[in-house]
């Protein structure tokens, strides 16, 4: 982790990835109520489309995101032991890498 | 008035303890500081506080109050609830009584360069400002570091070695507003990365305590835009 991503560029990445998340998650609430879907075909078929795919896609990398920012805030506020911190934070980062690697195979298996 | 004050004496007391004091000559308009040097005088010489202006100038008599933290000095008797419980600032190394080690906050204070960093050469007479730049500075300059915000901050609990703090941080955008200040890239590069800027969450005690009225968490956003703006 740099020097330069851990502080500015983190404190960013967790607003524009919060601004994504509430923003999906408005639109998504919208859209599902206005056009709710029969089933699993028609449910396979919208994430079929691009548009859909890469909206889904980025909303999950944003979600990895802020979990990071978020969790290491926490770590990082309240851990005051710096080898379980760092310890903690390895587990935060193995976690994700699990969840996204995770997210790659149910993305490509679905689109 | 009853008084419960925190003791402490490491040469000779195995742990701290609170110690309930009585005045019963309340003057109208007496202040917190007044209370403690007629306790002092009258009822225990050893209780030990820092003081000096006695009007909210010199920043010395920072305490704990009923749970807050205030200047002792500009604290009426009147508003404070009994027993009014008095503490030194929080999270601070205590050296006797209400006197704790500043030498933390202090370390921060210096860390920020909280003075004017000029790369052009001296002019003749001096560095002139527009009535517009100088009121960039209100609400800054003001600050008598008497570490009210620092030590109201659950971050700077947390953190206190790497969180520069709510009052280096309110200095350091003193110097960043400053239209005489060359120094902005040096200055905005020492305060990138998770801790010494970005520990702060907003929590705005310290605006919530600051005896001055001032606004450290504003201050800590601007440097956080003044930061973005300077990176894209």
């Amino acid at each position: 982790m740099s020097h330069q991503i851990s502080g500015l560029r983190a404190w960013m990445l967790q607003r524009l990835s919060a601004l994504y998340l509430a923003g999906y998650t408005l639109w998504a609430t919208v859209f599902f109520l206005l056009n709710p879907i029969p089933d699993h075909a028609a449910w396979h078929a919208l994430w079929t489309q691009p548009a859909m795919a890469i909206g889904a896609t980025l909303l999950f990398v944003a979600l990895l995101v802020h979990a990071w920012v978020g969790m290491r805030d926490v770590i990082l506020d309240y851990v005051r032991w710096p080898l379980l911190r760092l310890a903690l934070l390895a587990l935060l980062w193995t976690w994700l890498l699990v969840l996204a690697v995770w997210l790659v195979r149910v993305l490509i298996g679905v689109m | 008035m009853k008084f419960l004050v925190y003791r402490y004496n490491p040469e000779t007391d195995a742990a701290p303890y609170m110690q309930p004091f009585e005045l019963h000559a309340v003057r109208p308009g007496m202040m917190l500081r007044d209370a403690l040097l007629e306790l002092k005088a009258a009822q225990d010489e050893g209780l030990t506080f820092r003081h000096s202006c006695g009007e909210g100038v010199c920043g010395s008599d920072g305490l704990n109050v009923n749970g807050r933290n205030v200047l002792a000095c500009v604290t009426p008797l009147a508003e404070l609830r009994e027993p009014v419980t008095v503490r030194p600032l929080p999270k601070l190394p205590v050296i006797r009584d209400l006197v704790v080690d500043l030498s933390q906050f202090y370390h921060h204070y210096r860390a920020v360069k909280p003075y004017l960093i000029a790369h052009d050469p001296e002019p003749e007479v001096e560095r002139l400002q527009t009535p517009e730049q100088r009121a960039e500075l209100d609400g800054l300059y003001e600050c008598i570091l008497c570490a009210c915000c620092s030590t109201a901050c659950p971050s700077f609990w947390w953190n206190p070695e790497q969180f520069r703090g709510p009052a280096a941080l309110l200095q350091a955008w003193r110097f960043l507003a400053d239209s005489r200040d060359h120094a902005t890239s040096e200055r905005l590069e020492e305060l990138d990365g998770p801790y010494r800027l970005f520990r702060c969450h907003t929590i705005m005690n310290c605006v919530e305590v600051c005896p001055k009225g001032l606004n450290p968490t504003r201050a800590i956003g601007r440097i956080k835009a003044l930061m973005l703006r300077h990176q894209v």
